[in-house]
């Protein structure tokens, strides 16, 4: 009987439906999309000033970059509500999550210091002094480095997690935003918001290998500003908010080549997959929506409309 | 290795100072400064040609982008009016419709924008006055026989400029917003436009 209920369940959803949370950074609150349907199904308040926000690898914990507050907010995706915070130094802007769950690694934009959480205890293991305005947070797929971007020093700087000490720091062009490895963590990509570029860095030798630049007919060189970036399982494809130029970049992730600009919705800020990749969203800061992007067509489906300034996004796991 | 890095900072330093920010002191607004708005931001559909920039000026389609472009026009009502348009329309006319619309937000954006960099030097001038008042005061009470007359109209002067100054201030969030909501106008006009491109 149980059996019959379930198969019935799953004819009537072909595919997983995931939740997809954005942090709307002057509406204060989380808007909660739909995957499948592409509705919006709930919208609940998240402290002053939310922006990075990312999910616990079973999908039950939201962590929130209340920046205005000096604080991560935490929430149960079941419920919407908020469990507790965790102590995140002043300003928090972006952080990224252990693959493994735990700690949180947390960039404080206005000290100059990375601050790791334990999720679990909700202590602060350590400070890392880092560069001017330390900004975009990525963790190589081992877990070895944690890697922070400092927007005025301009550099990539590599935290070893056993030791959190710097070991390198790459430099990159102006105001660095976002850092992502690829999933075999072979590379590291970092977009330069005003350097315009996207700078390719060899993890083994820690060197600058390539610097993906970008023009777009009809649009003035200053309106282009890279700052969130994705790339896909298999780095194939690499994804770039283009900022003010409300376009997102494809790129041919061997020949580092663009391959199209996609217009979406003004102020492009952050990027999420869904886990199958079929989709990619994009938080638009001006016009107020998240542009839909079919991966395989390379084209924009849809805009929905969520909170005031939707800036930071997040998928969660099947 | 915590000296050199210190090291790298320091070098990496100074070249942002000039390069980076909005240290321009006619520019008051959080938002970065961007003269002019580009076609391509705007824009999904073919890029705009010679022949389209003069179809754009046939006084039908300048007659409806001068209804599109004021705000006071809710976007439905704009858009069941490009709908309307759309009807009879090709490709290239729609295209000619979004540059006409395009030309004239730019161009009052432009104009907004100049305002508020006139704005922002005359909040320097006054705020340059305000500070010529206080040392005037200042000399005026370390007078050995004050001259409690003049003191007090210098006061009042005061005390109206420093008003003037901080109304003005309050207001600039505002008036730093005007070229944004144009931008998300010209956006949200272009792409309803795009919509109906075949």
């Amino acid at each position: 009987m149980r059996l019959a209920a379930l198969s019935l369940v799953l004819l009537a959803h072909p595919a997983l439906a995931n939740k997809v949370y954005i942090t709307n950074e002057k509406g204060n609150d989380i808007t909660v999309l739909e995957s499948e349907t592409l509705e919006v199904i709930a919208t609940f308040p998240a402290g002053n000033r939310p922006r990075g926000i990312t999910i616990s690898p079973d999908g039950k914990e939201l962590y929130v970059c209340a920046s205005d507050d000096d604080t991560v907010r935490v929430f149960e995706t079941e419920t919407y509500t908020e469990t507790h915070t965790l102590p995140s130094g002043p300003d928090p802007e972006l952080f990224v999550l252990h693959p493994s769950g735990n700690p949180l690694y947390i960039a404080n934009e206005d000290d100059n210091l990375v601050t790791i959480v334990d999720v679990q205890s909700h202590r602060m293991l350590a400070e890392v002094p880092v560069g001017v305005e330390p900004e975009g947070m990525a963790i190589s797929p081992d877990g070895a480095f944690v890697v922070n971007t400092s927007e005025t020093t301009n550099m990539a700087h590599f935290i070893d997690t056993a030791t959190s000490q710097i070991v390198a720091n790459v430099l990159v062009d102006q105001r660095p935003r976002y850092a992502q490895f690829t999933s075999d963590g072979k590379l590291l990509f970092v977009t330069a918001e005003i350097g315009g570029t996207v700078a390719v860095i060899d993890v083994a030798t820690k060197e600058v290998v390539h610097k993906i630049g970008f023009e777009i007919p009809g649009v003035l060189p200053e309106a282009i500003q890279p700052v969130g970036l994705k790339i896909t399982q298999d780095g194939s494809r690499i994804f770039v908010a283009l900022g003010p130029a409300n376009r997102v970049a494809v790129i041919d992730g061997t020949t580092f080549e663009v391959l199209d600009y996609l217009l979406v919705g003004q102020r492009v800020w952050q990027l999420a997959f869904t886990p199958d990749e079929s989709l990619l969203f994009t938080t638009n800061g001006n016009s107020n929506d998240v542009s839909v992007i079919d991966v395989a067509a390379g084209e924009v489906i849809r805009s929905v409309p969520v909170g005031q300034q939707p800036w930071g996004i997040v998928v969660g796991p099947d | 290795m915590k000296s050199i890095f210190i090291f790298a900072v320091i070098l990496a330093l100074p070249v942002v100072a000039l390069a980076g920010g909005s240290g321009d002191p006619t520019w008051p607004c959080i938002q970065p400064k961007q003269p002019h708005l580009s076609v391509g931001q705007l824009w999904s559909g073919p890029p705009p040609d010679a022949a389209v920039e003069i179809l754009a000026q046939r006084a039908d389609i300048a007659a409806l982008a001068q209804v599109l472009e004021q705000r006071r026009l809710p976007m439905e009502e704009a858009e069941v009016q490009i709908a309307a348009f759309a009807k009879e329309a090709s490709a290239q006319e729609l295209t000619a419709l979004f540059v006409a619309v395009f030309d004239r937000i730019d161009a009052y954006r432009t104009r907004i924008m100049a305002g508020v960099e006139r704005y922002a030097e005359k909040q320097l001038t006054l705020s340059a006055q305000i500070e010529a008042r206080r040392a005037e005061m200042a000399r005026l009470s370390a007078a050995l026989d004050p001259d409690f007359d003049k003191m007090d109209a210098e006061e009042e002067r005061l005390d109206w400029d420093v008003r003037i100054f901080t109304d003005r201030q309050a207001q600039l969030t505002y008036v730093c917003e005007t070229p944004v909501i144009l931008e998300q106008r010209a956006f949200a006009l272009g792409r309803a436009i795009a919509a109906h491109l075949p």
